[in-house]
């Protein structure tokens, strides 16, 4: 007891400086400023007019801040408004239903995968895998063939069918993992207290697997939300352009005007934020699932 | 409540068979241990029951109704798991509440029943809290809750006690005690710890290897264990096994040990041990049976202290006897030291024989 009290009391000697620990903390100040400085620089030119973004030296703060930019993508009068809000629409329109398909197929799946054993389960298991070992630009041609056969080349439903070929194995993988969680005693118990066998996975399991459900929905949503090369190859129509497509035209027909640029870029990144700060929570708690015993 | 009727169950994974023709009835009210070591099938054999896994064959019937293609949640049972699989999500009153729900009762009656059943089990106190605000205790009780919520005509339990501590594992043993004796409940209770069979239980089903090995009353099982494994399983410490060989000296018969003494055996015995397949036979005592001497006497074998290990009221010893290591216990005041010589006298009325090659016990014909 007395040892205890006494080497606390005792002013501590110097403790030598760690370096580790503080080339540790510089590292991650730089890959902090290497990631989040290209944002903030996305967010002041865009509030920057045309001219003074070409300044050079750089006007590090904008002389005259405007929101004239984001007024102009966001007002349907004009033509660059009405498309700026069209690709918006494609891309929401195209990510959503994308997320949607793949949960309704991936929660099934995963839960048979997680919970039967059927003949051939670990063969289909890892060939759910087997798109994603492959570069997505291999499958570009081949897949733009069949969407030509189904007659599906400049319609939505041609990049849908293609989002989901990347989504659907890692949410099945990312379920699976999650209803692996779940303890088989929680359905047992459920189906002897009277419900059927979906009625154990609605009432129990579904609530329960609700975080990873969210996680999962996040993941397809940003991964069709951001695509390009398929969404670039599949449609030529204008009025059918998602976003990251669409916005390339801010290069060519208005010679590249970057405040214009910025702002729609800025405005492309504002669903994925909004996603994320809400669903936080969720997700952090998807991915740390089963790291800890409870 | 209602009796519960297993005939010639099977059930196979393949070429495995983790429950092996397996019969027994339990009758009305009763309440029967299903006990055995790990993997022997007692938890297969109530999941069977449950309609959790589907049988290979034979039937099950509860309550003159044959139950085998019934789903779980037609067979009327209720189950306590081992983990009490409380819906983690739900508060202890929507647990409760949730096997009254899915027989679509009126909400009114449901809140009452709810109610009652937390009354007596003592919990009305935690009915708004989650699961995870429990204690093991607790959550032991909500999980009881759930079960006797709904009047079943049978309660399944899958060794309910084992993640409690030892103190409170003592203390649920007799408040399940307590609730079979109030409701009159049939009950079906899975457990490794044959202490928990043996002071809980009407009777108990000793199950080894997929096998149901015998079937009796706690007394019946202790005192006339019909083979070697039930001999050594039930009882603590178990009973003692000395390997020996049956020879006749004339009128009498002998069982001698490969060190050269020799015990002369009571008539009733001599006729057990002849009725052996081979001269290799088992001689089984208990503890409690057995007395140690430190001088020869008349009828004793000889042994050597092995370790000696006081409890407090009664010490055991353990004594090296042909090779066998025999639990001996004494009284406490008794001083023994390891590798101190001693002479053990059998009690001729209470040893058991068993034949070596069948494992069978022998019994006279």
């Amino acid at each position: 007891m007395t040892d205890a009290t006494s080497t606390r009391i005792r002013p501590v000697t110097k403790k030598p400086v760690d370096y580790w620990r503080w080339s540790g903390r510089v590292f991650l100040v730089l890959l902090l400023i290497f990631t989040a400085m290209p944002m903030a620089w996305m967010l002041i030119t865009s509030l920057k007019t045309g001219f003074a973004a070409m300044q050079y030296p750089p006007q590090w703060w904008p002389a005259s801040p405007t929101l004239e930019n984001y007024a102009r993508l966001l007002d349907p009068r004009n033509s660059i408004g009405q498309d700026f809000l069209r690709y918006f629409w494609n891309s929401l329109w195209v990510s959503t239903a994308t997320t949607i398909l793949a949960i309704i197929v991936a929660v099934p799946a995963a839960y048979a995968f997680s919970r039967f054993r059927f003949p051939g389960r670990t063969f289909l298991f890892f060939s759910v895998l087997l798109r994603n070992m492959f570069p997505a630009i291999v499958f570009l041609v081949p897949l733009f063939i069949l969407m030509r056969l189904l007659g599906l080349v400049n319609t939505h439903g041609s990049l849908i069918l293609t989002y989901l070929t990347f989504g659907l194995p890692l949410a099945i993988w990312l379920l699976k993992g999650f209803y692996d969680n779940i303890p088989i005693q929680l359905e047992q118990a459920a189906r002897i207290d009277g419900a059927t066998r979906f009625q154990a996975f609605l009432y129990i399991v579904m609530p329960l697997s609700t975080p990873g459900i969210i996680a999962t929905a996040i993941y397809s949503f940003i991964g069709a939300w951001n695509e390009y090369i398929y969404a670039y190859t599949f449609l030529t129509k204008h009025d059918q352009m998602t976003l990251p497509v669409g916005i390339q035209r801010f290069f060519s027909e208005n010679a590249t005007d970057w405040p214009g640029l910025m702002a729609a870029t800025f405005m492309m990144s504002v669903p994925v934020v909004v996603l994320f700060l809400v669903l936080q929570k969720y997700f952090v708690q998807a991915l740390t699932e089963g790291a800890v015993k409870h | 409540m209602a009796e519960v009727v297993l005939e010639h169950v099977m059930k196979n994974y393949g070429s495995l068979y983790a429950v092996n023709d397996v019969s027994f009835t339990v009758n009305d009210g009763e309440f029967v241990a299903l006990v055995g070591p790990s993997g022997c099938g007692k938890t297969t054999t109530l999941n069977l029951i449950a309609g959790l896994l589907p049988i290979s064959g034979g039937d099950i019937a509860i309550g003159n109704r044959v139950v085998n293609d019934l789903d779980p949640k037609d067979r009327d049972i209720a189950m306590v798991f081992q983990n009490y699989a409380l819906y983690p999500n739900k508060t202890v009153f929507s647990n409760l509440a949730f096997p009254l729900q899915m027989r679509k009762l009126p909400k009114a009656e449901i809140a009452s029943k709810v109610a009652e059943a937390a009354r007596i089990l003592d919990i009305t106190h935690l009915l708004e809290r989650k699961p995870r605000e429990l204690s093991g205790g607790q959550q032991q009780r909500v999980a009881l809750g759930r079960a006797l919520v709904r009047d079943p005509l049978v309660f399944l339990m899958d060794e309910p006690l084992s993640n409690l501590d030892a103190k409170l594992r003592v203390q649920m043993r007799s408040e399940i005690k307590r609730f079979h004796h109030n409701l009159g409940a049939t009950i079906i209770y899975v457990t490794h710890d044959q202490l928990e069979a043996v002071t809980m239980a009407d009777k108990m089903a000793v199950m080894n290897g997929g096998f149901l090995q015998q079937y009796d009353t706690p007394a019946q099982v202790f005192a006339n264990p019909v083979n070697m494994f039930v001999a050594s399983f039930v009882g603590s410490p178990a009973m003692s096994l000395i390997s020996l060989q049956a020879v006749s000296r004339g009128t009498e018969v002998v069982l001698q040990s490969a060190e050269g003494w020799e015990l002369p055996l009571s008539p009733a015995n001599a006729r057990k041990a002849l009725s052996s397949t081979t001269k290799n036979v088992v001689l089984g005592a208990r503890h409690s049976t057995l007395k140690l001497h430190k001088m020869q006497v008349s009828g004793s074998v000889p042994g050597k202290i092995y370790t000696v290990e006081p409890t407090g009221d009664v010490t055991f010893a353990q004594v090296f006897i042909a090779e066998a290591v025999v639990n001996i216990s004494v009284d406490p005041s008794v001083h023994l030291s390891p590798d101190e010589p001693v002479w053990i006298e059998f009690d001729q009325e209470r040893v058991h024989l068993f034949d070596a090659e069948t494992t069978s016990a022998l019994t006279v014909r």
